[in-house]
């Protein structure tokens, strides 16, 4: 009974019972005292002047018992009356404890019979001061309707018990005289207290009468503020959609007044049922089933209810539900998921039901946007690290730098998109003799690898391995395209392939040998006009068979003065503007022919301007490489020899 | 990126399958559960009509590459038709017309099937 005192609880049901079990203790105190002491020692009138030790040891128990009951019961009162008090009272209370003992003492002038005036009026006091203070009871309406209904009996009978003890211990009865003897101050204060409960009770009881009609629309209001705190709840738990879902349906009980709740959560092409609450998982399945008979789930973007009691197969469910309620779970006006909430019985859903559902599932909308938000801002973040080890390893991939040649310059841009794009460039010198410029062969090779990111740069290195091995073997272009299809047989998923080009400038013979496996045309640019070099040849992985190296042609052509060639990717010529409209082949060679008589990083550059202009603010989807090569045939030429003094320099720029 | 969409059509025991808008890596896994779909299903000639396709991207290049040797295995095929010239440009500059047919009209496509 002490941990009713020491938790602070709101609590007043246990409290009353504790009241309703002293009072009947006391009740069969006082019936009892009486038969069962003269049972024992004779007349007790007699004991009472003439006390054996027995007698002595057995009243004082009697009272010790007795008094500790009397304080119990009054600590109650005092947690009773402090209560849901909202203004500090307590001078009332206190007010009232003091004419309490004042009436308790002052009956020690009852030997004096023309001084009980002195009592009588401190006893009325008490009982004006117990009315007012018992018409105070102000926790009644925070409890809920099932226990209002069992407070009215419990008050009526714990009332009478008051009534009943107080009556009995103001006979002249054994517990009365008893008493006397001890102490006539406790007697009284007995007596008080036992009017204050016959008051409190009896107070209680119409007060209880009187709340009934209105439990009900109390309970309610008194759930939506609760419910309140559990939105707040519901908002901070995004991190786990599953714990959401549990908790999403656990409210909705409770701010339904319904038996079972279940989430059904739209999957691509089923309906997933998740976070059963009060029901079992075929229950659940055979309503849902039955609920969206007729409506398409995908259209139902409202509120509505179903009558189960016409449910063909109800008898089938293991618990008789009678009614449902269904509310989407919408994020970004597009309906994710159902919240369905049943009952039992003959209840069913009325409006206040389904304002309480639709708020609900508007903050439990929310809470699962936030959920699947924060879900994406994780993968984001996920797929950025990615991303970043996929740039990392193009970056130490693609050349440092461009290599110089007497006769030919190089330039090189490459500008890879945020989605790593699989492009892939490289040099190689083959043959170079160190004292003699003009001999020796320089190979080059450009491709794009297809899909994007990690698994694209992987492939990617795997691509430079194989040239970079093949290169030193010092054959044709054909033959290398060739055997490098041959090797990525062995590691190439089926739907990835590999564009590339593949060239040779020989320079002793001063020709330029391509061959093309699939990637876009390299161009030539002499005399003003635009050549398009486009050997036949199908994508490295496309095909293991004979039809690679059957298909596969090698061009060759021999260089003069002041040709152009440009490698790119198609990143150039589908670089898109806002409008989704390409740049396109005709400007790309556009570009190049009006700016042909410039050295190729002036070139370059005003390809990418170009390109930038072009796209304005559109986002670059795919790498964008781009490799110019001058053929300069008298490098002798005094002219030429500055120009070469200021070529020596770090050339690739990585946008 | 603009969406992509696909459907299928059955048209006299080959599977004629609509792609509609912008194949790439994003939108690629939807066309390859089309692929798988039939292929479970048992149907392994197929026809693909580009009428309204806008653009595809080489990892839209990668399903049909993926499927092809499974298909053809069965005595199937996949054929293509109806592309605009950009997207045949696509095709034609990885060398695909080696590898696969390509037709104008989709009723050539079906008929080829039937001969």
């Amino acid at each position: 009974m002490n941990d009713v005192f020491a938790s602070k609880k709101f609590n007043p049901m246990s409290l009353v019972m504790n009241l309703g079990i002293l009072n009947a203790i006391m009740f069969l105190g006082i019936t009892f005292s009486d038969s069962f002491l003269s049972l024992i020692f004779g007349k007790i009138s007699d004991s009472l002047k003439n006390p054996g030790i027995i007698f002595s040891i057995l009243s004082f128990v009697y009272v010790t018992i007795f008094a500790a009951i009397i304080i119990q019961m009054f600590l109650i009162f005092k947690e009773f009356y402090f209560l849901k008090q909202k203004r500090s009272s307590s001078i009332y209370f206190n007010t009232m404890v003091v004419f309490f003992l004042l009436a308790s003492f002052s009956s020690v002038f009852h030997f004096f019979s023309s001084l009980s005036y002195i009592k009588n009026t401190f006893v009325i006091i008490s009982v004006i001061l117990i009315v007012i203070n018992s018409i105070r009871i102000s926790w009644i309406a925070f409890i809920v309707k099932k226990e209002k209904i069992s407070l009215l009996l419990l008050s009526v009978i714990i009332c009478t018990l008051f009534i009943v003890n107080l009556v009995n211990s103001t006979d002249t009865n054994t517990h009365h005289r008893i008493f006397n003897e001890f102490s006539g101050s406790l007697g009284s204060f007995f007596r008080i207290l036992m009017i204050y409960g016959s008051v409190y009770f009896a107070v209680l009881f119409f007060t209880t009468l009187f709340h009934i009609p209105t439990a009900e629309a109390f309970d309610r209001k008194a759930q939506e503020v609760s419910s309140l705190q559990y939105f707040s709840k519901l908002i901070t738990q995004v991190l786990d959609f599953d714990d959401l879902a549990e908790t999403v349906t656990e409210i909705a009980l409770k701010v339904s007044n319904a038996d079972a709740s279940w989430i059904i959560w739209k999957e691509e092409k089923t309906l997933r049922q998740l976070a059963h609450k009060n029901i079992g998982y075929i229950d659940a399945e055979l309503i849902t089933g039955y609920i969206f008979r007729e409506r398409l789930y995908r259209d139902t973007g409202t509120y509505f209810t179903e009558n189960l009691k016409k449910f063909e197969k109800r008898s089938q469910l293991n618990e008789q539900y009678s009614a449902v309620a269904v509310t989407p779970l919408e994020t970004h006006n597009q309906v994710r998921g159902f919240l369905v909430v049943a009952k039992k019985g003959d209840f069913i859903f009325d409006d206040e039901d389904k304002s309480a559902i639709n708020t609900f599932s508007d903050y439990a909308s929310v809470a699962i946007e936030n959920s699947r938000l924060l879900e994406e801002s994780i993968e984001k973040e996920r797929l950025e690290k990615e991303l970043d080890v996929a740039r990392e390893i193009q970056r130490k991939i693609l050349p440092a730098k461009d290599p110089v040649f007497d006769r030919l310059s190089i330039s090189s841009v490459f500008i890879p998109a945020f989605e790593v794009g699989g492009d892939y460039y490289d040099f190689f010198e083959i043959e170079k003799n160190q004292s003699d410029n003009s001999s020796g062969k320089f190979g080059f090779i450009i491709a794009d690898v297809s899909g994007k990111g990690i698994s694209a740069a992987f492939i990617m290195a795997e691509v430079k391995g194989i040239f970079e091995s093949l290169s030193r073997i010092n054959e044709s272009p054909k033959e290398i395209l060739t055997k490098a299809n041959q090797i990525l047989k062995r590691s190439l998923d089926r739907k990835n392939f590999v564009s590339a080009a593949y060239g040779v400038i020989d320079f002793e013979k001063e020709t330029l040998s391509i061959a093309r496996a699939g990637h876009c045309p390299v161009i030539l640019i002499r005399d003003g006009k635009v050549n398009n070099i486009r050997p036949m040849g199908i994508g490295l992985g496309l095909d293991f068979g004979t039809q690679f190296g059957n298909s596969l042609e090698e061009t060759e052509i021999n260089l003069k003065e002041n040709d152009l060639i440009v490698l790119y990717t198609d990143g150039i010529t589908e670089a898109k503007n806002l409008e989704l409209e390409d740049f396109g082949e005709a400007k790309f060679e556009n570009v190049l022919l009006n700016h042909s008589s410039q050295n190729v990083d002036e070139i370059s550059n005003e390809v990418i301007k170009e390109i930038t202009l072009f796209s304005q603010q559109g986002t670059q989807h795919d790498d964008i490489t781009l490799v110019i090569l001058k053929w300069k045939h008298n490098f002798n030429k005094d002219g030429e020899k500055e120009w070469l003094n200021s070529a020596h320099q770090l050339k690739t720029r990585v946008v | 990126m603009a969406e992509f969409s696909t459907s299928v059509k059955d048209q006299s025991g080959v599977s004629v399958v609509y792609l509609t808008g912008y194949l790439d890596a994003h939108t690629a896994p939807m066309l390859e559960s089309n692929f798988s779909d039939l292929i479970s299903g048992g149907k392994f000639k197929i026809v693909v009509n580009f009428k309204d396709l806008v653009y595809i991207s080489s990892a839209g290049l990668g399903v049909f590459m993926a499927f092809i040797e499974k298909i053809r295995e069965n005595a199937g095929d996949i054929k293509l038709t109806t592309m605009n010239d950009k997207v045949y440009n696509i095709f034609d500059l990885l060398g695909f017309p080696l590898l696969y047919e390509i037709y104008k009209t989709e009723d050539d496509a079906i008929k080829k099937f039937q001969e």
